[in-house]
């Protein structure tokens, strides 16, 4: 098999292995807890009898072993089960949160990297500056914020104070056409912002310790000693070798930008997946949040795929190693 | 690892002679390496203003009946701004702001204290199998990279939900999702130790396995542990802020995430901006001197940049 090929099998292989890996431990935690799942179904006055057609009616009283093979064959043919509250099945429901919650986390990811690289580049090559100190201070104050308060914060400021952006939602209900998507863009603002100022400061401060690496190497000693302006060489030499790292740092933080969007979801009422998870929790509406969490865990898992094979595309020595 | 690193006002300060030998041009090489990081962060003000507010808050926390009366009840004056009689104002049924605060500390420091040591022992027995044990490497390396690239907040809520929210629920919570990234910090600081001539040397010398790790390779990974400890409260800090601010906060305590799932849930998020403002402070404080402090103890340990 071509090196290509493999590269792409074995991404593919790994992706499968999570996703069995993340039904695997759901299963097991829901079971496994002390937690009555009837308890939740239904008033703990009910009599023996009524719990125990319960049970048999969620197929909870047969062995673990032909449970878990009936919930990966529902799980494969997307039955992700009913909701407890809302009478409709849990795949509709989130279905309809999905593309709020990409457009959010996705718009949150490009504003990132689209900053994190120039100001990294920034802070690199001008190292033990001023403005690299600057930019070193603000990035682990950035990382510490607590995403509620950072996005009451800018809600506060903007949208209270100075009343310029809306302070929830997704678009406005009366807008069409052009005029909807302006309306779309200005309420995704803010969400997008609190959860940037949070990731930005990883992806800085990565890109900054390779870069300021790779500057170090001999190849861009020697880049520079052929006369290339030195904006080159950090550009076209020393980046593309210093973006590694800051892509593996894509796939470990993806997990982290999913959960940052369940807080600012809830935050700005923003009708995604997260905002879906946070009102499944007021009304203890489990399978809406087992469902949330196995929709969100299949998503971060292609978006890490899509990653790999873009940089596997980009850098021959990822596909042949 | 925690008095090593909270040691500032601790009982290793050094005796005058060796305050004196700098002086005379460098440290003696008999000078041990934990006292030369001591002497290297203890010129660090960033470090030293860290440790500062990380014990201050240690001493709020164990305070809080002598500062604070427990925020309980309904007080007369609602949604009250910051003035004499309430520092921090008061929320929408009256309660003193500071007072939530206080005994936030308390609850939010324990639950991140004991989730990150919880975490840690998980994460160090592992990381260490995995870097020691070659063919436990495989399967132990798999199941880090594969939870760490999963999003473990949502499954935090669905556990948190499911259990019935408690404190003794978030620790466990917290910690049962939070060990993989100090395992994977530990296996890879353990796969560099692990091939040292040393630990071949004690392999010769026919010590047992268990030795080994104890004795050579623990010490090994112990800087790494260090600042994985730091890092990991200021972590679980964050997530029991998060799941509290969620709702799945311990109902009879107040911690830094209660006090702002209270303001959201009653309306005052945004219009009385004292209720989620000095929480919110609080968090940020704890959360920027833990990471300035594992900042300051890394350059304080690594001879290039002491």
């Amino acid at each position: 098999m071509p090196a290509g090929a493999r590269f792409v099998t074995r991404r593919l292989l790994r992706g499968v292995l999570t996703m069995w890996f993340a039904v695997t431990v759901t299963f097991f935690l829901l079971r496994l807890l002390p937690g009555d799942p009837a308890l939740a179904v239904a008033d703990p006055t009910m009599t023996d009898e009524l719990r125990a057609e319960l049970l048999r009616d969620y197929g909870l009283d047969r062995p673990l072993a032909v449970q878990y093979w009936e919930y990966l064959t529902q799980l494969l043919h997307g039955n992700l089960g009913v909701s407890f509250r809302q009478n409709q099945p849990v795949l509709d429901i989130l279905l309809e949160r999905l593309p709020w919650t990409l457009l959010l986390a996705g718009s949150a990811l490009v504003v990132t990297v689209a900053l994190g690289i120039p100001l990294g580049v920034v802070a690199a090559t001008r190292a033990k500056g001023t403005l690299d100190r600057l930019i070193q201070v603000g990035g682990i104050t950035g990382q510490s914020l607590f995403i509620p308060s950072i996005g009451v914060f800018l809600l506060y400021v903007f949208g209270v104070v100075f009343g310029i952006l809306p302070i929830g939602g997704a678009m406005d209900d009366d807008v069409y056409g052009l005029a909807a998507y302006g309306s779309i863009a200005l309420h995704l603002i803010l969400p997008c912002l609190s959860l940037v100022l949070v990731q930005l400061g990883s992806y800085v401060l990565t890109l900054r310790s390779t870069l300021i690496d790779a500057l170090g190497e001999d190849y861009c000693t020697l880049a520079r000693a052929k006369g290339l302006p030195n904006r080159k060489v950090v550009w076209r030499h020393a980046l593309r070798n210093a973006l590694l790292p800051t892509t593996t740092l894509v796939g470990l933080q993806l997990g982290f930008l999913v959960g940052g969007a369940v807080l600012t979801e809830s935050i700005y009422a923003y009708p995604g997946v997260g905002r879906a998870i946070f009102e499944a929790v007021g009304q203890l509406d489990f399978p809406v949040l087992q469902g949330a969490f196995l929709m969100l865990a299949f998503a971060v898992i292609v978006a890490n795929l899509l990653t790999d094979l873009a940089y596997g595309l980009l850098d021959p020595r990822v596909r042949t190693s | 690892m925690t008095t090593e690193l909270v040691m500032p006002s601790g009982g290793d300060t050094p005796p005058p002679a060796a305050a004196a030998t700098p002086a005379a041009g460098g440290l003696p090489p008999s000078e041990s390496v934990a006292r030369q990081t001591w002497q290297s962060f203890r010129r660090n003000p960033l470090g030293l203003v860290s440790a500062g507010v990380l014990i201050l808050l240690g001493l709020v926390a164990l305070a809080a009946p002598l500062i604070a009366d427990y925020p309980s009840g309904y007080g007369e004056e609602v949604l009250a701004g910051p003035g004499a009689g309430h520092w921090f104002g008061t929320d929408d049924l009256g309660r003193d702001v500071f007072a939530q605060v206080i005994w936030g500390t308390r609850v939010s420091i324990v639950v991140g204290l004991a989730a990150s040591l919880l975490a840690i022992v998980i994460g160090v027995l592992v990381g260490v199998a995995a870097a020691y044990f070659r063919p436990a490497d495989l399967v132990l390396g798999v199941i880090v990279d594969v939870s760490l690239s999963l999003p473990v907040l949502p499954l935090m809520i669905l556990v948190a939900a499911l259990a019935g929210p408690s404190v003794p629920t978030l620790v466990v919570v917290i910690a049962v999702f939070s060990w993989p990234e100090v395992a994977r910090v530990v296996r890879s600081q353990g796969l560099a130790v692990v091939p040292m001539p040393y630990v071949s040397a004690a392999h010769v010398i026919g010590g047992s396995h268990l030795w080994i790790i104890r004795k050579h390779v623990l010490p090994g990974v112990a800087p790494v542990v260090a600042v994985s400890v730091v890092l990991t409260t200021s972590r679980a800090v964050l997530s029991e802020a998060g799941l509290s601010f969620l709702g799945l906060g311990d109902p009879n305590s107040w911690s830094w995430g209660t006090i702002l799932h209270q303001a959201q849930r009653s309306g005052s998020l945004a219009t009385a901006w004292w209720t989620t403002l000095f929480p919110s402070l609080a968090i940020l404080l704890l959360v920027v001197a833990t990471t300035l402090l594992a900042v300051a103890y890394n350059d304080a340990r690594n001879p290039r940049t002491r």
